[in-house]
């Protein structure tokens, strides 16, 4: 679904060239949960816009579904983030003006032939817990109730691969936990999901795990065998534990 | 069950406007004042241009031959219909008439009545004129055939008092209304039309019935209308009457025109200066508070760009919230000047001493129409460079640095 072929990003400073990312290759395939592990500054938000389509390699291909987006014009691109990415931001990005619902349905203006819609937006309102808050205003929710509003967001012209920088990096632990059971339930329902964290706890959900280093990936856990009922006790063992 | 707004471009406008109700207001204001001023002038032009169309079409005359020293006042008298009273010996009238091109020319005596004084209702324009030569009243009794002017009968302009079947008394005389002329916003709204054989009547008993004597010679006249045939040129029989007359002057429609425009000039300049002023200071204003906006909005967008939307669709919504910034204070600009010049426009008129009436619908449209598509324009400019500023950030960049 997507492949990263020795992508390089390169940024200028005053006194050196520095590669936030550094040759990086990753393969993610349809029905994956990809975690991608590193501290701050890492370069692992960078990769993640590079595979939104945010930013253009300095080198290297992405590609989703075969085409290399960077090659793209500016307005394939946006149409692709539109209809194939789902984004979820660290932060909550609601825009403030407009209830949790409008919210949800924002995207659809922008890919107006998709699958979304009202009702749509509705159910995914419900799925991720958050059908009596429609009417709300952002300001008027939790850090964790902003963030289903956001997945739900994401979901809503059904796109094939989920990104999600950091959803996690602002939440108390109960929420953390409720976000990624969230993520796995989706993950479970056949969505493919990438995510950066910089925390280690969150390795258990992920069918592969990346680290990131100094620009650099490196494949750090990835399961023999991946069984949705046995991750699914183990979440749930963990949630009862918390 | 009512059904939910629609969610799409407009309604993310209205949120995004609804939003920021201060910030809105001043920009609304200042999109009022660009949209008021220049529909205040057109609207002025128009109506004063108007009234003089109107006003020299119940006159029906192509030129009006007044005694040369009292131009000005004769002037004055048709314009705004100030009281008058002046004569010229009318000797002249027969030289007028065969002039090559005059078809008619018909004989008026202005005389002013007295203002507070219990011998007269009210102080007032009477102009008295000859039924069988006359073209003002004429055809207004032909549109009229029930009107006939007998005997101390008066028809009156649209701005004096008193109902068609009463009576008005002017220098202790008794005259009675059958007729009521429509607006023309010109001086003959403030006249008062006779037969001059009751003008007569009424300048002899002045003496006894009137607190000040009146006076009108026999053999005099105020001014005489004059009416060309198709194709004459105004300019070649007035240069004619001067030449044969020369104790009058000629007034035309043009020169008539011409003096209300110089008039009207000074105000109007003020006003389009002003239009031009504030949309100079509006544009780099509303400018400067669109780059505040988009500064402030820069993470939205960089969120929607990142969601899919595309640099025209940013473009595009920022365009939509400019010009309904600017067409909702267009709309209050032209509302708000029109109520005021529709509640004011007698002291307006007054003051400015020109005719005015309320211009026609299309007018009014015309005026309203080139001072909202004034509003729309600079909203649209005004908000250009804040669009293409704001669409040419990152908008990775513009995310992450939110973030931190």
């Amino acid at each position: 679904m997507i492949e990263v072929t020795a992508v390089t990003k390169a940024f200028s400073t005053n006194t050196a060239e520095v590669r936030a990312v550094d040759e990086v290759n990753l393969e993610v395939n349809p029905g994956e949960f990809v975690l991608i592990l590193g501290r701050s500054g890492s370069g692992k938000s960078t990769l993640l816009a590079m595979l939104a389509g945010l930013i253009c390699p300095t080198s290297g291909t992405v590609k989703l579904r075969g085409r290399d987006i960077g090659n793209l014009p500016e307005d394939e691109i946006a149409g692709l983030r539109a209809k194939e990415i789902g984004f979820v931001f660290q932060f909550s990005g609601l825009i403030p003006t407009i209830t949790a619902l409008e919210n949800v349905m924002l995207p659809t203006l922008f890919c107006p032939d998709g699958p979304g819609s009202r009702s749509r937006a509705i159910e995914l309102l419900r799925k991720v817990g958050m059908s009596h808050r429609e009417d709300a205003y952002p300001r008027t929710l939790s850090s964790g109730e902003m963030k289903r509003v956001a997945i739900a967001r994401a979901l809503i012209n059904e796109p094939s691969i989920l990104i999600a920088d950091e959803p996690t990096g602002d939440l108390d632990s109960v929420t953390e936990i409720e976000i990624m059971e969230l993520f796995k339930e989706l993950n479970f329902d056949g969505t493919t999901i990438v995510m950066v964290t910089h925390n280690p706890d969150l390795v258990p959900y992920g069918t592969k795990t990346y680290g990131m280093n100094h620009g650099k990936l490196v494949e750090v856990f990835s399961p023999p065998c991946v069984n949705s009922a046995q991750q699914s006790s183990s979440y749930s063992s963990r949630k009862d534990a918390t | 069950m009512s059904n939910p707004p629609r969610f799409g471009l407009f309604r993310l406008i209205t949120a995004n406007l609804t939003n920021r109700p201060h910030r809105n207001i001043a920009t609304i204001l200042a999109f009022a004042i660009i949209a008021a001023t220049l529909f205040s002038a057109q609207y002025l032009m128009s109506g004063a241009q108007q009234s003089l169309n109107t006003g020299m079409t119940r006159m029906g005359a192509d030129i009006l031959v007044v005694p040369a020293e009292y131009n000005a006042k004769a002037e004055t008298v048709i314009l705004m219909g100030e009281p008058s009273t002046f004569f010229f010996n009318d000797s002249g009238f027969e030289k007028i008439s065969k002039i090559t091109g005059v078809v008619k020319a018909s004989p008026q005596i202005f005389v002013a009545t007295l203002f507070g004084q219990a011998c007269c209702s009210a102080a007032v324009q009477i102009i008295a004129m000859d039924p069988s030569n006359d073209f003002t009243v004429s055809p207004w009794l032909k549109e009229n055939p029930g009107v006939t002017m007998g005997k101390d009968d008066i028809i009156v302009g649209s701005k004096i008092t008193g109902d068609i079947g009463s009576d008005l008394l002017f220098y202790g005389h008794t005259f009675h209304i059958v007729g009521r002329l429509a607006q023309t916003g010109m001086g003959v709204d403030m006249a008062v039309f006779t037969r001059t054989e009751d003008a007569y009547v009424m300048a002899d008993e002045s003496g006894v019935k009137a607190v000040r004597k009146l006076t009108i010679p026999r053999g005099v006249v105020s001014a005489v209308l004059v009416k060309l045939e198709p194709g004459t040129s105004q300019t070649t029989v007035a240069s004619e009457i001067r030449a044969k007359i020369p104790e009058t002057r000629t007034i035309t429609p043009n020169g008539l025109l011409s003096a209300v425009t110089s008039q009207l000039g000074a105000v109007t300049r003020l006003l389009y200066g002003s239009t031009l002023a504030v949309t100079l200071v509006s544009i780099p204003l509303l400018g400067f508070i669109s780059a505040m906006v988009a500064h402030e909005r820069r993470r939205e967008v960089a969120i929607m760009r990142a969601l899919g939307a595309t640099k025209a669709y940013v473009v595009r919504l920022m365009l939509a919230e400019s010009f309904s910034i600017s067409i909702v204070g267009g709309l209050i600009g032209i509302v708000t000047a029109a109520v005021i010049l529709v509640l004011f426009q007698d002291f307006i008129a007054f003051s400015l001493k020109i005719p005015f009436i309320i211009p026609s619908p299309m007018a009014i449209m015309y005026a309203g129409g080139t001072a909202l598509l004034l509003s729309a324009g600079i909203g649209g400019i005004s908000s250009l460079y804040p669009a293409i500023l704001i669409n040419s950030s990152e908008p990775y960049e513009t995310i992450r640095k939110g973030e931190s």
